[in-house]
């Protein structure tokens, strides 16, 4: 890339976007199309841009310097190959969700005003902007801003999809708890600007360089944190399953398959950047921690998920599951760093599956996202108790979700298995080099993974089973019908996405080559992982010198087209007569809805099975008809606790419940007192200060 | 990338492994009837009965989508895909990359995606059942399966079946080391829930509150239904395959017919010992309660995970 306006472009078209919405707010279909056009061109250019520096000369940084706003201050922007990296996976999201939003948002909501409508299409371009920027960020400053006006935007738009109470109290409870975490990254920024005596990321870090071992892990720590509660890891991740769903569903798509990965992006950046030692490995409390949040957050996020049966909450719980995948690839990649002989293979393939997995999580939650927001618009209907049926009457839209499905079930041939695999065989490597407990918690860690896959499959047979297959419960979804043909372009775009990545990874491979060899200063991605070809995906070889292992999607799904050929001809059967019609058997009743398997009853068994974690309750309320053995009417209700939120936030609450009630026992009204606890307060902080000092 | 297993091979395994599997189902069948002191039907019964099954039409519920049809076509072309992956005549890798035993387990947890996805879509409560038990089980079974692939796996360095039973090579039980006698425990453990028999499931159940995999079959009939059958077959073989490629010895073997015709036998020697134990185990123990069966496979999982610990410790 020779151009120096190209990240100008990107912010060019969304700042036009965002401008067109609020100009042109009298015609709420105006402010769509121009607006979902402009977010459309800058995600093209986004593309367009990354593209270009990821396949151009490595280790190059792109730096543009901006106007000085602030006299304390210089802001820049600088676009390496890790940045690059993240704008595309925001773009290629982008451009599904800018193809769907226009037709959704007039279909979901019709009876919006114009205003509104405006204002959505304003917030979504600035929340794309930001987010872009975030990952362009050349320095401390800028980063915050943009991280902030991504937090705000989507704010806006998780509050403005329709105002109950319940997304008015998703709003604050994401507010308080992205701004705790924008808190922490505010102190761990601010503490090495003040060491660095300037703001952009060069002079930081060269001011990390000098940083003690305590210090520089007290900070990454913060960072972490900070970026741990945008990302949604456990238990951190309470505000994630309110947020996500409240929001319209390209908007879901976008913050569950792209925002979190802008916080991965910051721990990346914190972990391998900014703070890393100039020589040697990364202390091993970082790598450890990071591994261990991840498998906790992969398993519980699944098992959460499972018990979910509002569609979107359901996979706004798997967006915990695969940041908790990621994050295993990239605690063992900052595990491995500099700290194995084999110059660094082993943290390159862990790094690769990390980064992998995070374009192919972009493609198909974005991809499920948006199925669940085309079956929303037609039968107004989260709850898939209430669905059924749906596959008959709108096949595109089920056809690309069962795609999804497979993806992020983790099963072949699609792209999800890709990045597991890749993760399987990094902590498998991983064992093989750590002897005793490190080892052992590494392969916990696989088990654990394994667990994930296989639960992530039972809950989308259920997701997909009850909301799309059997007969429609309600006639809210026997009357729906195939959703607009812009809205399945856009899924298309990412089913296309998920296939590509999952029958081909080599060429996405390659583009991840500048990224790793950038952060490791090792070998690429496609030197270790495709060294065989792009067809082939292998790992990299043991110290024995043993053949590594080496597996060809290419190959599997040609073989499995090959064999279905087969199977449809046996299929077909030596009669050749088309299938006869006939009621299912329900033992002799006639069938209705309400023979199909439910969701509850379908995760009972797990429910039993994980009760320690789920803690059940149900209630059962029956009202009797005149005698005991006729009933009139059966209740029944059921529901499962967050042991986080039961376990920590709601002590939290209680906590700070209290502590305001001491307080408002001791504020008495009058003014003396107010004035005695200010003074009481000064002279308390001088004395501390006074002794610091000294 | 050399390999010791050429296309032509491989493939040839292939249909060798895919024609087998109905004859393990009857061997299996002819034991656990001897066992009970009955005549049973003879081993080639399973045969006769897909012949019959794809010579006869298809029934299909009249709430079904268009993808219920497809489904027994995708099940099975997954469960035979996954037995091109399992070394059958020789050990040692095969001559071109295709997939190793995650990608096995992949193809096998795909078909049973799809299974329980055509349960649902004939809309009876008994499919639903079937996918519900059977989803349940299946992700608890898994990690264990791959916990005692690890555990060979990381003595080999590869996850390559063929190249994982090149490495146990012709080492008997003698040179065996206390993880693979567990990893061999966890594994006998595993094998009835895999396959799908006492006293996990029971594949001779007339009564559908009892099914576990047949309870998903009920809707189909016909073609459709001799592909899930013959799926369900494939898919027993494979995993028996598994078994063998992990932990019994098998020649490198040269390439002459007689070395091919002596590694079939041995196969089907080792096939036959696993499937005495299933009849073995099928006619000696009851069905488990369903809730009883995480307690079950956690004995599976304790096995496997201290194989796994004494290998890297």
């Amino acid at each position: 890339m020779d151009g120096y306006s190209s990240p100008n472009l990107i912010a060019a078209c969304y700042a036009a976007g965002a401008l067109s919405a609020l100009l042109a707010r009298w015609s709420g279909r105006l402010a769509l199309t121009v607006g979902h056009l402009a977010a459309l061109a800058g995600a093209v250019a986004g593309i367009g841009v990354s593209l270009g520096v990821l396949l151009g000369d490595p280790g190059r940084t792109w730096t543009q310097p901006l106007p000085d706003l602030f006299p304390f201050a210089r802001l820049s922007l600088a676009l390496d190959a890790l940045s690059a990296f993240f704008v595309l996976v925001i773009s290629i999201v982008a451009v599904a969700a800018a193809i769907y939003g226009p037709a959704y948002l007039r279909a979901h909501t019709p009876d919006a005003g114009p205003a509104r409508q405006a204002a959505q299409v304003f917030a979504l371009n600035v929340f794309l902007g930001c987010m872009v920027f975030v990952c362009c960020a050349g320095d401390a400053l800028s980063f915050l801003l943009c991280w902030e006006g991504m937090t705000l935007a989507s704010y806006v738009l998780v509050v403005c999809d329709d105002r109950d109470g319940e997304n008015a109290r998703a709003g604050l409870l994401y507010m308080v708890m992205t701004h705790g975490g924008t808190a922490l990254l505010l102190v761990a920024f601010l503490a090495l600007t003040e060491r660095a005596g300037a703001f952009d990321f060069t002079a930081l870090r060269a001011a990390a360089a000098g940083l003690d071992g305590t210090t520089r892990t007290t900070l990454f720590f913060l960072a972490l944190g900070g970026f741990a509660t945008k990302a949604g890891v456990v238990p951190l991740h309470v505000w994630l399953p309110r947020a996500h769903p409240a929001a319209p569903s390209h908007v879901s798509a976008l913050m569950s398959g792209v925002m979190l990965k802008v916080a991965i992006y910051g721990i990346l950046r914190f972990g391998f950047d900014l703070l890393a030692p100039v020589a040697g490995p990364l202390p091993a409390s970082w790598g450890w921690t990071v591994l261990v949040a991840g498998t906790i957050s992969a398993v519980l996020g699944v098992l959460y998920a499972l018990q979910q049966h509002d569609l979107k909450r359901l996979l706004a719980f798997h967006s915990v599951e695969n940041i908790g995948i990621i994050l295993i690839g990239v605690g063992l990649a900052m595990i491995l760093w500099r700290r194995e002989d084999a110059g660094g293979a082993l943290a390159t393939v862990a790094l690769t599956a990390a980064l992998l997995h995070t374009v192919n999580h972009a493609a198909f939650k974005g991809l499920l996202f948006l199925g669940a927001g085309s079956v929303l618009c037609r039968t107004h209907l989260r709850n898939m108790e209430e669905l059924g049926g749906l596959a008959r009457r709108m096949p595109w839209t089920a056809g690309l979700f069962l795609l999804g499905a497979i993806a992020i079930s983790a099963l072949p041939p699609l792209n999800g298995f890709v990045s597991e695999w890749l993760t399987f065989q990094a902590l498998l490597g991983g064992a093989s080099r750590f002897h005793g407990p490190a080892g052992l918690v590494i392969v916990f860690s696989a088990a654990m993974l394994a667990l994930t896959g296989g639960l992530a499959a039972t809950c989308f047979a259920k997701a997909f089973g009850v909301t799309f297959l059997g007969r429609p419960r309600t006639p809210h979804a026997e009357r729906a019908t195939e959703a607009p043909t812009s809205m399945l372009a856009g899924m298309m775009w990412l089913a296309a996405l998920c296939v590509g990545l999952g029958v081909a990874p080599g060429y996405a491979v390659r583009l991840l080559d500048a990224p790793t060899a950038g952060l490791l200063h090792g070998p690429g991605a496609s030197a270790v992982v495709t060294a065989y070809g792009p067809l082939v995906l292998s790992t990299a070889p043991t110290p024995g010198g043993t053949l590594a292992t080496a597996i060809s999607m290419t190959m599997v799904a040609a073989l499995l087209i090959g064999l279905a050929a087969i199977a449809w001809v046996l299929r077909r059967g030596l009669r050749r007569s088309p299938p006869r019609p006939a009621p299912t058997w329900t033992c002799g009743m006639r069938p209705t809805a309400r023979f199909d398997y439910t969701a509850t009853a379908f995760a009972k068994p797990l429910r039993l099975v994980f009760a320690a974690l789920y803690r059940p309750r149900r209630a059962v309320i029956r009202e009797p008809a005149g005698t005991v053995y006729v009933l009139a009417r059966i209740h029944y209700a059921g529901e499962v606790v967050d042991l986080s939120e039961t376990q920590i936030y709601h002590r939290v609450q209680r906590g700070i419940t209290v502590l305001s009630r001491t307080i408002r026992l001791r504020s008495t009204g009058r003014i003396h007192g107010y004035i005695g606890f200010v003074l009481g307060a000064l002279f308390l902080a001088l004395l501390l200060f006074g002794v610091a000092e000294k | 990338m050399t390999g010791a297993r050429p296309f032509e091979l491989v493939l040839l395994e292939l249909i060798f492994l895919v024609l087998l599997g109905p004859l393990v189902t009857g061997t299996i069948q002819k034991l656990k009837a001897r066992l009970q002191c009955r005549q049973g039907a003879g081993i080639l019964q399973p045969y006769l009965d897909l012949a019959k099954l794809f010579r006869k039409g298809t029934v299909q519920a009249d709430t079904v989508s268009g993808f219920f049809y497809s489904i027994p076509v995708l099940v099975l072309a997954a469960t035979v895909a996954a037995g091109a992956l399992v070394p059958v005549l020789r050990a040692g890798p095969p001559a071109f990359p295709l997939g190793d035993a995650l990608m096995l387990l992949g193809l096998l947890a795909l078909a049973r995606f799809l299974t329980a996805i055509g349960a649902f879509d004939a809309g009876g409560a008994f499919g639903g059942m079937g996918a519900s038990r059977e989803m349940t089980i299946a992700p608890l079974v898994e990690p264990v399966l791959m916990m005692v692939v690890f555990s060979t796996a990381i003595a080999a360095g590869t996850t390559e079946l063929g190249a994982l039973a090149a490495h146990r090579g012709t080492s008997w039980i003698f040179a065996w080391r206390a993880a693979d006698f567990l990893g061999f425990a966890a594994m006998l453990v595993l094998l009835p829930a895999e396959t799908g028999r006492i006293p996990v499931d029971n594949p001779d159940t007339h009564l559908e509150l009892t099914m576990l995999h047949e309870g998903m079959l009920l809707e189909h009939s016909g073609p459709g239904l001799g592909c899930m059958v013959l799926a369900s077959h494939t898919r027993q073989i494979v995993t028996l395959g598994l078994v063998a490629a992990l932990f019994f010895p098998i020649a490198a073997g040269g390439a002459g017919a007689t070395e091919l015709l002596l590694g079939a036998g041995a196969f089907a020697a080792k096939i036959l010992v696993l499937a005495i134990f299933l009849a073995l185990v099928e006619s000696s123990y009851a069905k488990l309660r369903l809730f009883r069966v995480p307690q079950y496979l956690g004995i599976g999982f304790v096995c496997a995970f201290t194989a796994l610990a004494l290998r890297i410790l």
